[in-house]
């Protein structure tokens, strides 16, 4: 199984290698980063403060496009060329087609992420002498909300083309994100349960002003990630399996 | 039987899509390929041959039927595994080099590096690619997917090989290649299948085949009896200004292509036909069964409305 999931796994991750948008994201991110300590003085002490929240959202959209460029494209452009025939005859089964195609995702997500929040330390280091240690913190949740996004997008994908899949995809992150908001009034506070909420992997607080996120609190995320990625992955490998190739 | 190589029982194949009518690909088929033979699957365009492959290797649900490959159902990838497959027109990631398109898939296969390392120039060699190992398949015309797509069937030593179309796309050398390339497979005790609507391919090499049109089975059988005309010889002969008139009189689809006589005549005058060439001073080039072009039966089988064989 694993001996099969790899090599998929793997193939996404070299063919990110040679994808353009990567680089260009990260380049420009980077350099935002660089011209972050030149916005407006908040005052003394809490500069870090704002740099750290903007870093940590600058990854977190650094993340989104390329995490969307990748997911959504790879089992449309595999099933439009036919390549996927080579793969799916070799006795690989459809779950383990996606499956690996996600973690080839996550893995080019984590490469992202780990780059960039690297380059935020550096650049916090140099700009106010201190090494921001918690800029982990926020990078591990990022990495997972996007593990989830991604789950969802190669689920989609799996059945629709890549304009439907980043469309549905953002309108997910969009619901995700707003449940206090869209059901917050009394009379669909009730109804909150069903809506599956990514704001779980939302420690821009903690990490940016307070004092960093409590070990038991990751370990929560780490449940929620697995339980949102379960749920997407299983429904796409369900629709995909239907499918005619 | 569970002997059978392979064995599609009552395939049958309805496409349907939302928003348009229902389209029936394949309406009942069935295929038993023995061990250690390589079996044909012929048919028009758009007879249902690769609809029915892509059933056998689960790339498309089947409406109906079952699939078996060395008795297991294929349509699951564990019935998959001792199989070889190379689909119509194959396509590769192009960014990709021949040696690491062939890794790659090995190691979906079940190949283990060394495996791989040890096959590749092998198979490369053997399908005519040994230049072009380390060369970016984005560079690769269409014959050398072609041939990589054998190529990477034939990792790790399946005992059931299944050929969409191999010639296609190839210069009359590769075609050739593949031929002996097939035969060097059932000398291994290779089972093959293969779709054409090739006959010089399928007559060359099938044990068997299987003639499709329109999505069912027209005829099945040894390809020498299926195309033979009953009692009618195909003559060749030349060195004759023209045909004595005892010939004449008996000889029907009279043809000279560079000065050589073609024509067909009844079996039981051959002997006659024959002496009557050479006391004309001719020269019998050769004499044997007469056989229906594959696109006059496949004409043939178009024209009868109910898709059965033609008589
Ligand atoms: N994905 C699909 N959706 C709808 N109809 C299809 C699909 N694939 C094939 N068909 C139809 O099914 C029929 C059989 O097609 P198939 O590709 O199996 O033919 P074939 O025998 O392989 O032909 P060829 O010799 O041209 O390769 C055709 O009429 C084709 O239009
Ligand atoms: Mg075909």
């Amino acid at each position: 199984m694993i001996k099969r999931i790899w090599p998929i796994a793997a193939a996404v991750m070299t063919d990110s290698l040679r994808r353009k948008v990567v680089y260009v994201v990260l380049v420009f991110a980077a350099l935002l980063v660089l011209a972050i300590p030149s916005l407006p003085d908040y005052g003394l002490g809490v500069e870090g403060a704002v740099f750290r929240e903007v870093a940590l959202a600058l990854s977190y959209v650094t993340g989104l496009v390329i995490a969307l460029s990748l997911a959504a494209n790879r089992v449309p452009s595999e099933l439009e060329k036919r390549t996927v025939y080579n793969v799916l005859s070799k006795g690989v089964s459809r779950w383990e087609y996606l499956v690996g195609t996600w973690l080839g995702v996550l893995g080019v997500m984590a490469g992202t992420i780990i780059a960039f929040t690297v380059i935020e330390m550096v650049v916090g280091y140099l700009t106010y002498g201190e090494l921001m240690w918690r800029l982990w913190e926020g990078a591990f949740a990022t990495w997972l909300e996007m593990g989830v996004i991604s789950a969802f997008a190669v689920a989609v994908s799996s059945v629709t083309g890549p304009v439907v899949v980043v469309t549905a995809t953002l309108a997910a992150l969009f619901v995700g994100h707003s449940r206090s908001t869209l059901l917050g009034g009394e009379g669909a506070l009730a109804l909150q349960p069903f809506v599956p909420s990514l704001d779980a992997f939302n420690v821009v607080n903690p990490v940016a002003h307070g004092s960093g996120v409590p070990g038991i609190y990751m370990v929560s995320m780490l449940v929620v990630f697995f339980g949102l990625v379960g749920v997407c992955l299983s429904l796409g490998v369900l629709a995909f399996g239907r499918r005619d190739l | 039987m569970a002997d059978a190589a392979i064995r599609v029982q009552g395939a049958r194949k309805v496409y349907s899509m939302l928003g348009k009518p229902k389209r029936e690909a394949v309406s009942d088929v069935s295929i038993t390929v023995e061990p250690g033979t390589i079996h044909g699957l012929l048919g028009p365009n758009g007879a249902g041959k690769t609809t029915t492959l892509k059933m056998l290797l689960g790339l498309v649900r089947p409406s109906a039927g079952t699939f078996e490959v060395l008795g297991a159902d294929s349509t699951h990838p564990s019935g998959r595994r001792s199989l070889g497959f190379l689909p119509e027109q194959p396509y590769f990631p192009v960014h990709l080099t021949a040696r690491q398109a062939m890794r790659f898939y090995g190691s979906l296969a079940g190949v283990d590096a060394q495996g791989v390392r040890e096959q590749t120039p092998k198979l490369l060699a053997r399908v005519g690619l040994a230049d072009a190992e380390r060369t970016e398949l984005s560079k690769f015309s269409r014959g050398m997917l072609q041939r990589l797509g054998i190529a990477q069937a034939l990792l790790g030593d399946p005992v059931v090989v299944i050929l969409d179309e191999p010639a296609s796309g190839l210069d009359p050398v590769g075609q050739r290649d593949v031929r002996s390339l097939m035969l060097d497979l059932r000398a291994a005790g290779v089972t093959v299948l293969l779709s054409s609507h090739q006959l010089s391919e399928v007559e060359a090499v099938c044990d068997r085949v299987t003639i499709l049109n329109r999505g069912v089975v027209a005829a099945e059988g040894d390809i020498n009896v299926l195309l033979n005309v009953d009692g009618q010889s195909s003559v060749r002969a030349s060195g004759m200004m023209s045909l004595p008139p005892r010939i004449a009189e008996l000889a029907e689809n009279v043809a000279v292509p560079g000065g050589v006589w073609v024509f067909s005549i009844p079996t039981q005058a051959t002997r006659r036909v024959v002496d009557t060439i050479d006391e004309a001073g001719g020269t019998i080039i050769a004499v044997a069964p007469k056989r229906e072009s594959l696109e006059d039966y496949f004409a043939a089988l178009l024209a009868s409305s109910d898709g059965e064989a033609p008589s």
